[in-house]
């Protein structure tokens, strides 16, 4: 038996929007720590990984290990029948083939349940090597989001570079070019806007604006955001969800063509 | 030709083996594509009402046309292709060349025949027939590729075993070809409909020669004994054995040795003078350039060479090879994109169980949904 309760529909909501532009289906890994899911896209050029922790739920039960693969279409069908304040109850039975979602409105006046055909996916783990980052940059995750956004509309890809007097977004592309620098701030009563960096090592890396845009979907989860690179490993880009876990996407960066 | 009836059989037996992707997903990856197997398919597919496209003088160049096209779209999806030749043919194929020299004498004849009863579908069926990449049709494929900028290898005997070793050092990721028995040379990812016209929208059909294996439950010495026994170009086969008996026979006896110690000479009379020895001796040790001694460059593209080549004798129309040669220049100079493959190990992989229930409801709502990423994991 596989049960987990949210307060809000609308976190796992938001939590859906975060991967269903990368990918089209996918499983969650459920255990009685908490659930998993690591998938990479279709090119394979970009991996979710997100966890959410047992005790970040209100009601969490999880008597055997459980996976469950998801068509992500289907599921934002049925989140959409929920409303932000419901709350959500997500069930299935151990080794069942279908998972059911239960709406409780908050006066407990309508209760609905929608039940989903599980699908049997193709999986494959990835051993993620712990890597020391030349650099950490901590920001605000909506100015993230506006400097991808506004980049994108220049170019097809970002070159980030970070040293240790801030951080450059640079694009360019037919019309023109465009860069965004910020500096590091201290500012200590609004902690959640400042813009910190660690450095060890400066890099410069160039990333696909797509794949970016498609991160910053994840923007209302957390109001922070981190990047960590180093010279020729994938970008992390890191969400916290408060309370429940967090979401990391990683990125393959673009590579300069070699000498062949 | 290939492995008679392998791809089916694998369809049958070894689903995993088989991927579906789109042309798309093999951005960055570098390709070793059978060129003669490509030419023919260009010689028979690039057509205009029936008839390949010649020049006044009624020079093909049909060839040249699928070349030049396909591979732009090759480039432009980030693909990095070269193209392998065939050398000489090697000794075992004389049998099946002859054959192939027999079935296009009466092709030839049918085709005569229908000339005369003015058959227009006939003609044209056997004149399809008649196709053959003849040594004029390579030479200037290959001319065209160096002003493409293309690398291009010439392989001392078989271009599939030529691709198959490259593949194996990893100076390419995959052979791109029709004929399956890339797979048989030890090939490890083959790539079908690499090649085929963009048109027809088929998928990229991907096959993985360790998945072939396990599937099969076989070992690769197994695999080629199952080849053979198959039909493939270099010997004949036990006729009255089809694949699904040889699948059999090879799981139980493991070589075709034993398998003639058992079965029934009687009923399954193997050919004369049965040369499968030296057929699995071709698979095995295929004569090869070492492809580590290959330099595989690619060029920018010698778009004023490219014009007087193909819009001079050839009479290609002028503004689109240069649009043509402008689109392979842009395609170099883009970086590329990483792929997260080469950071990250796979640990383990759960194929998803194949069982036989009705969820095509759901994969078909699903393609409509989203036409983004098809192929992994897809519900069956």
């Amino acid at each position: 038996m596989f049960e987990a309760r949210l307060v809000s529909s609308g976190t796992l909501k938001k939590v859906l929007d975060a991967i269903k532009d990368l990918l089209n289906e996918a499983s969650f890994d459920c255990s009685d720590t908490g659930i998993q899911l690591q998938a990479m896209d279709s090119s394979h050029v970009s991996l979710v990984s997100l966890s959410l922790r047992a005790d970040g739920f209100d009601k969490y039960r999880c008597d055997r290990n459980l996976t469950m693969g998801m068509n992500l279409a289907s599921m934002t069908k049925i989140l959409k029948c929920a409303n932000n304040d419901d709350t959500v109850t997500v069930k299935a039975q151990d080794d069942a083939d279908c998972v059911t979602f239960v709406f409780e409105s908050k006066k407990q006046e309508k209760i609905s349940d929608y039940e989903m055909k599980l699908m049997n996916l193709d999986q494959e783990h990835l051993g993620i090597p712990e890597t020391d980052f030349s650099c950490v940059i901590h920001m605000p995750s909506g100015e993230f989001s506006r400097i991808c956004r506004d980049l994108s509309q220049f170019g097809e890809s970002v070159i980030i570079s970070c040293t240790k007097e801030g951080v450059r977004f640079s694009s360019s592309g037919d019309i023109g070019s465009a860069n965004i620098k910020l500096a590091q701030t201290n500012n200590i009563d609004k902690e959640e806007e400042t813009v910190s960096i660690d450095l060890q090592e400066p890099v410069t890396l160039t990333f696909a604006c797509q794949y970016l845009n498609s991160f910053t979907k994840a923007t209302p989860l957390s109001n922070r955001v981190s990047l960590s690179m180093s010279a020729n490993v994938p970008l992390v880009v890191e969400y916290e969800i408060p309370d429940l876990g967090h979401i990391r996407y990683y990125l393959a960066p673009k590579i300069e063509e070699d000498e062949n | 030709m290939g492995i008679l009836g392998l791809s089916k059989l694998l369809l049958d037996i070894a689903p995993h083996a088989i991927k579906e992707h789109e042309i798309k997903t093999y951005f960055g990856r570098k390709v070793a594509i059978d060129a003669s197997m490509s030419l023919y398919q260009f010689l028979i597919a690039v057509r205009s009402e029936g008839a390949q496209l010649t020049t006044v003088d009624g020079e093909t160049t049909s060839h040249l046309m699928g070349t030049f096209y396909r591979t732009i779209r090759l480039v432009e999806h980030g693909i990095k292709p070269v193209y392998v030749f065939d050398g000489k043919p090697p000794k075992l194929k004389s049998g099946e060349l002859n054959k192939r020299a027999e079935r296009r004498e009466e092709a030839q004849k049918a085709l005569e025949k229908a000339t005369e009863a003015g058959d227009a579908t006939e003609m044209e069926k056997f004149n399809r027939r008649l196709v053959k990449v003849t040594s004029e049709h390579t030479k200037e494929a290959k001319h065209l590729l160096s002003l493409m900028g293309i690398p291009y290898i010439e392989a001392p005997c078989e271009a599939e075993a030529q691709c198959a070793a490259m593949v194996r050092a990893g100076k390419v990721f995959a052979t791109a070809t029709e004929d399956m028995d890339a797979l048989t040379f030890g090939s490890n990812v083959l790539l079908r409909h690499l090649t085929v016209s963009e048109a027809r929208k088929l998928p990229i059909q991907e096959f993985h020669l360790d998945k072939v294996l396990e599937g099969l439950k076989l070992s690769h010495k197994e695999f080629i004994d199952l080849c053979i026994l198959l039909g493939c170009d270099y010997t004949d086969s036990i006729r009255g054995i089809g694949p699904k008996r040889a699948i059999d026979l090879i799981t139980q006896h493991k070589s075709i040795e034993n398998i003639l110690d058992n079965i029934d000479k009687s009923k399954y009379s193997p050919p004369e003078d049965w040369n499968f020895e030296g057929a699995r001796e071709l698979f095995i040790t295929p004569e090869v350039a070492d492809p580590e001694t290959i330099e595989l460059k690619w060029n920018d593209p010698d778009e004023e060479g490219l014009v007087k080549y193909l819009c001079g004798d050839k009479q290609f129309n002028e503004e689109r090879i240069r649009n043509g040669a402008k689109k392979l220049l842009k395609a170099r100079g883009t970086s590329t994109q990483g792929r997260l493959d080469g950071f990250f190990k796979v640990l383990s992989t759960t194929p998803a169980k194949r069982k036989v229930e009705d969820k095509k409801d759901g994969a078909n709502k699903r393609g409509k949904g989203s036409g983004g990423a098809r192929g992994r994991g897809r519900p069956k």
